[in-house]
């Protein structure tokens, strides 16, 4: 049985190699917007609330319970507002990006050491030279990894964007759930699901080389 | 001490400000409910017994899953710890990534199609879900017990079970319930997917609502769903900080 299914899958994919290929693509392009636009958000939130205590509470508690709203439910409530398609999806996306992003955008500035802020501002930097040279590249590694948490969670979560139109490789998957009791409903809903766990695992590996080629030199373990 | 009014601001806020906020919404939507004239199909969902028995479906599908998670994930956890293997160690930790990256409506959707629909198929493709990463959370905690206090508790005198029992399970507590409340609230996640594979759940209203047209029973799907996710997030956090140990 499985191995008459695994030949069916040779053939499966060679005859949709391109198709597979281009959801793929679009999935990546999906999670590389919305996490470009995350990171633009979440850090300016960041940096704009890492040193006052009740801004930082209030957003670190709202972006917390933001995440825990399931992805269908907001899917399903941007829908009427933006439509199908893209908009719901990179809006749902850049939503759930934002927690580990701000978070760990707060908790990298907050471990630069006071007295490095302190000896830049007696060397005469002003207060953008002391965060552009000193604050940012410091905090830097600790941002990566919020930006890398929250591309783990939003390739999974394109995965369901399939359901409001939204692009990638959750079209497959739920193609496959559309012709259960076809023949090629394991095949559909198997290529989504493969796929979208290498992309995951290969855009994690990712991380790994931008984290160790864009910390500072002094940093690097 | 000052370093510690950052996250203590934090917890009482969310303790006081999410039951607070959960309360307000509902009041607001079944107040804009009750001004709506429904016709025949909103009417059909949009009752205290359709109502009630989709939440119910809802949390006996992420409650059970989750106890279910918990009674099997912590001994396999413990069983792994207890070996003392760093294969073992690493294939745990390289199946949590595994199970990490893959999108939890493939594997309803596939478990659905070799096996069947329904409401079962939904439980076990949740517990297969949540299992590696409460599994790899315990794994942490236990394995991040300082080996000095495990060293001292055996130099009392204590026989390997009474450390585990009374040293490691509870200075690891706080991790492992850490990975409960995640699996937790990614069950309400995952169990609002159980619609398209006809498990049930307030999933049943968002899809219909989007099917239908009807923005109404989208809307109270949605939000209903969204406030359990919130709520069991918050009773989670407050177990978390009454349970854990005084000296932490």
């Amino acid at each position: 049985m499985t191995g008459l299914h695994l030949v069916r899958l040779d053939d499966f994919l060679a005859r949709r190699w391109e198709d597979v290929v281009d959801l793929t693509l679009q999935h990546l392009a999906a999670v590389a917007v919305s996490l470009a636009l995350a990171t633009a958000i979440g850090v300016l939130i960041g940096l704009l609330v890492w040193d006052r205590p009740v801004p930082r509470a209030v957003s670190l508690t709202a972006a917390g319970i933001a995440i825990t709203i399931p992805s269908l439910a907001l899917l399903a409530l941007l829908s009427p507002v933006l439509g199908l398609g893209w908009a719901p999806t990179i809006v749902a996306l850049v939503f759930y990006s934002l927690l580990p992003i701000v978070r760990n955008t707060v908790v990298g500035l907050r471990e630069v050491p006071s007295h490095l802020v302190e000896s830049a501002q007696g060397m005469g930097m002003t207060p953008a030279r002391v965060l552009l040279s000193v604050q940012l590249p410091l905090a830097w590694p600790v941002i990566v990894t919020g930006i890398r948490v929250a591309a783990q969670l939003t390739i999974g979560i394109a995965a369901i964007a399939a359901y409001v139109a939204g692009p990638g490789l959750g079209v497959y998957i739920f193609r496959g759930l559309s012709s259960l009791g076809s023949v090629n409903a394991l095949n559909f809903a198997l290529t989504g699901t493969l796929c979208v766990v290498l992309l995951a695992l290969l855009v994690d590996g990712l991380f790994v080389l931008i984290a160790r080629h864009s910390t500072p030199r002094g940093l690097r373990v | 001490m000052t370093v510690h009014t950052g996250p203590q601001r934090t917890r009482l806020l969310r303790h006081v400000a999410t039951p607070l906020a959960v309360t307000v919404v509902l009041v607001a939507l079944f107040a804009w409910v009750g001004t709506l004239r429904l016709d025949s199909i909103e009417s059909r969902t949009l009752n205290a017994g359709y109502l009630l028995d989709r939440t119910r479906e809802h949390l006996v599908l992420t409650v059970t899953s989750s106890a279910l998670v918990a009674l099997l994930a912590i001994p396999t956890a413990i069983a792994a710890y207890r070996v003392r293997s760093r294969v073992v160690k690493a294939v745990v930790i390289a199946l949590g990534n595994i199970g990490q990256a893959t999108p939890a409506v493939g594997v309803v959707i596939l478990l659905a199609i070799v096996w069947r629909t329904g409401f079962t198929t939904a439980l076990v493709s949740l517990v297969a879900y949540c299992f590696l990463p409460v599994l790899r959370n315990t794994l942490t905690g236990l394995e991040q017990v300082d080996a000095a206090t495990r060293e001292a508790a055996l130099g009392m005198g204590m026989t390997p079970r009474q450390v585990l029992w009374r040293v490691e399970l509870p200075l690891a507590s706080p991790v492992i319930l850490a990975g409960l409340r995640t699996a937790l609230v990614f069950s309400v996640g995952v169990a609002t997917i159980a619609t398209f594979i006809n498990a049930g759940g307030l999933g049943d209203m968002i899809i219909n609502g989007l099917k239908l047209q009807r923005f109404s029973v989208l809307l109270v799907g949605a939000v209903l769903v969204a406030a359990i996710a919130v709520l069991i997030d918050w009773a989670a956090g407050l177990v978390e900080d009454w349970t854990r140990p005084r000296g932490l």
